[in-house]
């Protein structure tokens, strides 16, 4: 196998770069003026009073929209020397580039825990003065306050953090020495980080997304937030791989095998998601029992039933038909295709999990939503391209990289 | 692989020939082989690895197999057929409520369409694999060269089939020569005898026969008569070094092992035995209203007075109570019957015999200490010591239309408001519970009955019109009682339904009957206009 590279080739695009202040300036306009679209509803309409409302929780949806790729990232990365996959040595790189966003991606938080120390209540009813609702009331004694609330957040800030961060130093210390044993660091620890990162990823679910409606709750929450991160990653993934390609770059270490396997993971995704909101449907709907169900009620009415119903269409069957077959996930227009339409439809379920519990669906809090979450989407560009700014796109010293290139799909 | 099936040697014939078989030392020389046999245009020809070799499918030029596209026609097949299947039984053909849940395809489908794809796939897949490969296959060629043994060793082998349209013996030869390989043979027919050998012919005979053996002993066993006691494989799980009720010990004193009630102590749910709200009929005023024979009727537990324990246990010294049902005692745990019970009236020894579904097997037990003569039963208290309330025998064992009116002292006030919450709670539960036997209406032709009669079941006694005179007379305590306890056929609800949805059901009830038999002067006057409107 011939390893011999050029240089330029693995490295980010001029062109890119230069694209950084438009791709932030875009993103910051997009949600300054989806902000906007909250407040210009109106009054007539009856949601100009809860328009705070409406922001907070778009904000929050749209933060982890763009959160999910790099927890998504992180996981791949530490999976991939859990079973010291050979495969994808060639794409960790690009990973590991996500992963890194971590710490970018934590900034966009402090907005809402800014809200929170603000006395707001608007997102997290929890943070209230006097709460009537008996059950958040037990709750917010002691595990809902906001004070543990920030220190759990940091807590699992950092422990991504560290993680990514460790993980990448180790990589790019590869790059130079091409030694085996830092593989075997990361294959060590793998193990136990992805029980840390599980729980990690459980709680925050739970506290950021599911406290939202904190007399509510579902244990398998975190497993959905987790499933929908991991496809939401693939796509994102799949959509990186082939810009940069059509940009001149990565275009030998990056074959059709490489974007096979990728679809698969995407496809398989398609279906665990599937698999984990079904079966916390189920449950609700047959016990059910009104303090359960009534999450379920609020995304069945008031216009959000279009969206809720849609998306067993829009985020199961459709994707799920489109990328069974094998031609369809080894052709390069047909993946790109179906990653993009797993990105809009990851943003739908995202919306499907918060918005409805800031009000009804109108016209101006939804486009102010969808501003906003193109606003995140450039902002995250940005951030990507900042942080892929100066590190190579593949880990050239990885020992396993042969293996990665000469690894095909067997025909079936 | 060839398709020619191995066949009895003729000897007249030369064997057959099959094809050329070439053998390499390594993969990488037989994938380059396979290419040069591909490019050639050989189309029937196969590769023989030790471990799956990347890249053999594309060096042979095989196709893709249609397998998938028969799972994906097999799972869409499986789904269809459960939705189907769900849709047609639970939506057209048997309407039953399960948990109030609505009729046909449900979320509650789901899993088992699934469950099918799975299932259709899985059989379509392995099946599949099994006819496209032409599996089972006893013998093929190939094995009579006892050098293709290593091919699941150390060897690669690449053949040539003679069944393809463009082979000729010498040219194939020559291709294969020229790749370098091993060893060329040419795959000869097996020549050697095909009959099973004898020995394995007879032990599949053996088998076979020795797997009849269990069924005809079961088919004797239910077609027969034995008079052997039954075998004890398990003898300390037949005989437990237990005591069940109403057998004697000498761990006690008093030789008893059931334990008497400790002074001055409650028992889980006693109290709830003397309260009206819980039992429909007031325990305190049945003295008063009912004479001797309610003593096996109902009881309540009423403590004994101070400094007199348990008056309804017998002294230790005196004989210990004899079973009243001898069901299958063994000889050791059979306490002497010294005293028959003499005064027992008839209709209580035949209790257990007439109505052995009784819900609650524990009357014999709780009834038997009145059988006792010597039992120092007080009249003036005239309690049952039983903690459990229970229905009287006869009317237990009688059908439902010929039950003498229970005399009890039942509550005639509804102990819960009537309230637009409770009937609205009673009609939820009727409707969950009743309705399937007695019909929305309550007139008895509830889902259950309608399914019976169509069946033509003769042993079915049709469930009670909640409408006839004697159902309508009752007070609300009666039929709160029978909720509780069940009448003929009808089998207790205590357990799934609470005393309060109980009396919110007899309230429902109550106004099912009442809309039956109202007059104008029910209707509220503000609200008559409307109806006469309606009209």
């Amino acid at each position: 196998m011939n390893l011999n590279y050029d240089k330029a080739s693995i490295e980010l695009p001029e062109a890119w770069r230069a694209k950084t202040p438009i791709f932030a300036f875009v993103g910051v306009v997009c949600i300054l003026f989806g902000a906007a679209c909250f407040f210009m509803a109106p009054a007539a309409d009856g949601t100009n009073s809860k328009a705070f409302r409406y922001l907070a929780h778009s904000y929050l949806a749209n933060f982890i929209y763009v959160l999910s790729f790099t927890l998504g990232a992180l996981f791949f990365i530490l999976v991939q020397f859990l079973t010291r996959a050979g495969w994808s040595s060639s794409i960790r790189r690009l990973a590991e580039i996500i992963m890194m966003m971590i710490p970018y991606i934590a900034l966009l938080f402090l907005p809402v825990l800014f809200m929170l120390f603000q006395g707001s209540s608007s997102l997290y009813e929890w943070n209230a003065e006097g709460i009537t609702n008996s059950i958040i009331a037990e709750k917010a004694k002691f595990y809902l306050t906001k004070e543990f609330f920030t220190i759990r957040s940091i807590g699992y800030f950092a422990l991504w953090i560290v993680t990514a961060t460790w993980f990448f130093r180790i990589s790019r210390a590869q790059d130079e020495s091409g030694d085996v044993e830092l593989s075997s660091v990361r294959q060590k620890w793998a193990g136990p980080l992805i029980m840390l990162f599980a729980l990690s990823m459980t709680f925050a679910a739970f506290d950021w997304v599911m406290s939202i409606d904190a007399d509510w709750y579902s244990t398998i929450f975190g497993v959905y937030l987790f499933a929908a991160s991991m496809m939401a990653f693939f796509a994102m993934m799949i959509v990186i791989s082939m810009s940069l390609q059509n940009a001149g770059k990565v275009q030998k270490w990056i074959t059709v095998e490489h974007f096979h396997d990728m679809g698969k993971f995407l496809f398989g995704f398609v279906m665990f998601w599937s698999y984990i909101a079904f079966s916390q449907l189920i449950l609700l709907w047959y016990g059910n029992i009104p303090e359960e169900t009534y999450w379920y009620d609020v995304r069945l009415r008031d216009g959000w039933q279009y969206l809720s119903y849609g998306l067993i269409a829009f985020h199961f069957a459709i994707p799920f038909l489109g990328l069974l077959s094998r031609h369809v996930r080894r052709h390069r227009v047909g993946l790109l295709f179906w990653s993009i339409w797993i990105l809009v439809a990851h943003w739908l379920d995202m919306t499907f999990l918060i918005m409805p519990n800031a009000g009804p669906a109108s016209f101006f809090p939804l486009a102010g939503h969808l501003l906003g979450g193109l606003g995140m989407l450039c902002i995250f560009a940005a951030l990507f391209i900042v942080r892929a700014t100066g590190v190579p796109l593949v880990a050239m010293r990885d020992p396993r990289l042969p293996e990665a290139m000469k690894y095909a799909n067997p025909l079936l | 692989m060839s398709e020619h099936k191995p066949r009895k040697s003729n000897e007249s014939k030369p064997p057959k020939a099959f094809g050329w078989m070439a053998e390499y030392v390594d993969e990488a020389s037989l994938l380059s082989a396979s290419r040069k046999v591909r490019d050639s245009g050989y189309t029937k020809t196969d590769a023989f690895t030790p471990f799956p070799v990347h890249g053999i499918d594309e060096a042979l030029g095989i196709k893709p197999t249609i397998l998938p596209f028969l799972v994906l026609c097999a799972g869409l097949t499986g789904m269809t057929t459960a939705l189907l299947m769900q849709w047609w039984m639970n939506g057209v053909d048997y309407k039953y409520i399960i948990s109030g849940k609505p009729f046909g395809i449900t979320p509650a489908s789901i899993p088992v369409a699934f469950e099918l794809t799975i299932l259709f796939s899985a059989f379509t897949s392995f099946l599949g694999m099994f006819a496209l490969n032409q599996l089972p296959k006893f013998s093929n060629p190939v094995f009579t060269n006892p050098k293709f043994d290593r091919a699941t060793n150390d060897r690669f082998f690449l053949y040539v089939s003679s069944a393809d349209k463009y082979y000729n013996r010498e040219s194939v030869k020559d291709l294969l020569a020229a790749t370098h390989p091993e060893s060329l043979d040419e795959v000869m027919e097996d020549t050697t005898p095909a009959a099973l050998p004898r020995p394995i012919l007879l032990g599949a005979m053996l088998l076979v026969f020795a797997g009849l053996i269990p069924g005809a002993i079961i088919l004797n066993m239910r077609a027969g008569f034995s008079n052997l006691p039954r075998l004890h494989v398990f003898f300390d799980m037949d005989f437990q070094p237990k005591k069940k009720s109403q057998q004697q010990t000498t761990v006690f004193a008093d030789g008893r092992t059931m334990r008497p009630q400790v002074a001055g102590t409650i028992a889980r749910g006693q109290l709830e035995e003397q309260d009206p709200f819980y039992l429909g009929f007031d325990p305190a005023k049945i003295s008063a209203t009912t004479g001797r024979s309610d003593l096996m009727l109902v009881s309540t537990a009423v403590q004994p007075p101070e400094g007199e324990p348990a008056p309804a246990e017998p002294a230790p010294a005196e004989p210990a109570p004899a079973e009243p049902v001898k069901t299958e005692g063994t000889p050791e745990n059979q306490p002497p019957a010294e005293q028959p019970p003499a005064e027992q009236p008839p209709a209580e020894g035949e209790m257990p015999a007439t109505e052995p579904a009784t819900p609650t097997e524990t009357v014999p037990a709780e009834t038997a200490p009145s059988q006792i003569p010597a039992t120092p039963l007080e009249p003036a208290k005239a309690v049952e010591p039983a903690p459990a309330a229970v229905p009287a025998p006869a009317q237990a064992a009688a059908p439902a239309s010929g039950t003498p009116a229970l005399n009890l002292p039942w509550v005639e006030k509804l102990p819960i408001e009537a309230t637009e919450a409770h009937m609205k709670l009673g009609k939820l539960k009727y409707e969950t519970y009743c309705s399937a036997c007695h019909g929305y209406a309550g007139f008895g032709d509830g889902l259950v009955h309608k399914r019976a009669e169509s069946l033509l079941q003769p042993t079915w006694i049709p469930p009670t019109s909640l409408h006839a005179d004697r159902v309508r007379t009752q007070p609300v305590g009666q039929i709160f009682h029978t909720i509780t306890k069940g009448q003929g056929k009808m089998a207790s609800y205590a357990t799934s339904i609470t005393p309060k949805e109980r009396w919110a059901i007899v309230l429902y009830v109550k106004a099912l009957q009442r809309s039956r038999n109202a007059s104008i002067e029910d209707v509220p006057v503000e609200d008559r206009s409307k109806l006469e409107e309606a009209k």
